[in-house]
């Protein structure tokens, strides 16, 4: 563990960089437009240094941990695991991850209201995850055999699209929110990792185009879930 | 106000618990029954997740006391603005910033930049990230104002969307779908989301949540768009210095025959 002080210092600088922007410009409201009263300015300051030495914690982390685990599960799954085991595993990750992020709770809560109790909470919950588990499955599924990304897409936000059409009006920024549900902190080196592994072992796959794009694709499904819902409610 | 904070780290925790359970679980899972790493690969992969989750913890704590509060506030000054179209430019700035300190956009950079082996590098990526959510904030400020309908905006621009991702080199339209996820992170989901609730609420009746969750839907948008737009412009780049070259290599062979 020799090489974690060069590691440390390279991981303060970028995320100096990174937040020093954001908290400059909140400065600069503060003193020219807000004028917040100084306990919560003071509370600001506090916040600004527990999300830098949590962000400096987050790289290392993502770094020594967090992308080897994704990098051996993606090698070693195509080698040792059927096309069954891929797909049930994205489909897996998919779900537990959703279904546990307190995200999506929330927003499962407004479906709820929305909907004047038609479609509970519970039920909304597991449309969601099931919608990032079956699109993740596609995602990974589209890598082995070889599908366009572009003919994918297309379709999905065409069909998302269509679907904001007949879907009640307060069910469509609802829907739109639900597909930034699948974003976790940590789930993005996991799962990107684990696409890019796979990609590398599989024959005449391109790193790029083949290693990215099922994070994002999965966070299409609950779109068209919760239009949908919205469509069967109304 | 001791209640509050310590609702604010049992939520926190159970939050960061939820996201990295069902990591170690799948990967205790992996390495039992198949890929059986040596202890120290183990161990190293278990520091490291450990570290990550504290630091999440401290990161979520951190924008959850600092800058959902302050965010809130920005928002209902940002209602007093004189001139409403003011508000477009606000929204573009701190939209740029906001994008610039999302952890997982520079991630995914990272991620990029190797598996390309460099062709594509960080800053590329981020920057665009960034000019992207500057223009879509800064719309969706305006639309908060001026009371446009959400689906006018997601409509035209997902359309937009899938037509570009025709026209667009194939590596950018699989990043631009990555980035569109990594992009609404926790940053932009607390700090910019109070901050759209709290003009929405300060310039009267609009319904809040309406409007506060339709800013994050075109954030989620906003780094798709200007990918593909630049992988557009890429693809069409490389493309005429293509057949540039070919033209010269074949008035070459001309020559010397």
């Amino acid at each position: 563990m020799a090489d974690v002080v060069p590691l440390l210092k390279e991981k303060v600088a970028e995320v100096l960089r990174a937040m020093l922007p954001l908290v400059g410009i909140v400065v600069a409201l503060q003193l020219g437009l807000v004028h917040a009263p100084s306990a919560v300015f003071v509370q600001f300051v506090v916040g600004s240094l527990l999300a830098i030495v949590g962000m400096v914690l987050i790289f290392i982390g993502v770094e020594i941990g967090i992308l080897p685990m994704g990098r051996f599960i993606g090698a070693e799954l195509p080698r040792k695991g059927s096309l069954m085991l891929i797909v049930a595993v994205s489909f897996s990750l998919g779900f537990a991850t959703t279904v546990a992020e307190p995200d999506v709770l929330v927003l499962a809560q407004q479906v709820d209201v929305a909907s004047d109790g038609a479609i509970s909470e519970r039920s909304v919950l597991y449309v969601i995850a099931l919608g990032v588990g079956v699109f993740a499955a596609l995602a990974m599924a589209r890598i082995i055999w070889g599908v366009s990304m572009k003919l994918l897409l297309t379709l999905a936000f065409g069909t998302a699209l269509a679907l904001s059409f007949f879907a009640p009006p307060e069910f469509v920024p609802m829907a739109y929110d639900a597909g930034s549900v699948t974003t976790g902190v940590l789930t993005t080196p996991v799962v990107i990792s684990l696409a890019l592994g796979l990609s590398a072992v599989l024959a005449g796959r391109s790193a790029v185009s083949d290693g990215f794009g099922l994070l994002g694709f999965g966070s299409i499904g609950p779109i068209i879930a919760v239009l949908i819902m919205g469509i069967v409610a109304g | 106000m001791t209640s509050e904070i310590v609702d604010t780290l049992l939520t926190t925790a159970r939050g960061v618990f939820a996201a990295v359970g069902p990591l170690v679980v799948l990967f205790l899972v992996f390495q039992v029954f198949l890929l059986d790493l040596p202890r120290s690969d183990v161990r190293r992969i278990l520091v490291g997740t450990v570290a990550a989750a504290a630091g999440l913890f401290l990161f979520l704590l951190g924008v959850g006391i600092g800058f959902l509060p302050f965010g809130r506030l920005i928002g209902e000054a940002l209602a007093t603005m004189p001139a409403q179209w003011l508000l477009g430019i606000f929204g573009a700035v701190l939209g740029f910033v906001t994008a610039f300190s999302e952890p997982a956009v520079r991630i995914l950079a990272d991620e990029v930049d190797t598996a390309s082996n460099g062709a594509i590098p960080p800053r590329l990526v981020i920057y665009t990230i960034c000019i992207g959510v500057a223009v879509w904030v800064g719309l969706g400020l305006l639309r908060i104002a001026y009371e446009i309908p959400l689906t006018w905006l997601l409509v035209p621009g997902y359309s937009i969307v899938i037509v570009l991702f025709w026209l667009c080199d194939k590596d950018f339209v699989s990043i631009a779908i990555d980035a569109g996820g990594v992009t609404t992170g926790p940053m932009a989901n607390t700090f910019l989301l109070a901050l759209a609730l709290g003009l929405a609420a300060a310039t009267g009746d609009r319904d809040p949540l309406l409007y506060g969750l339709g800013l994050v839907a075109l954030i989620a948008l906003a780094p798709i768009m200007s990918l593909v737009a630049l992988g557009s412009l890429v693809r069409r780049k490389t493309r005429t210095k293509r057949s540039k070259e070919d033209a010269e290599y074949i008035a070459h062979r001309e020559h010397s025959a």
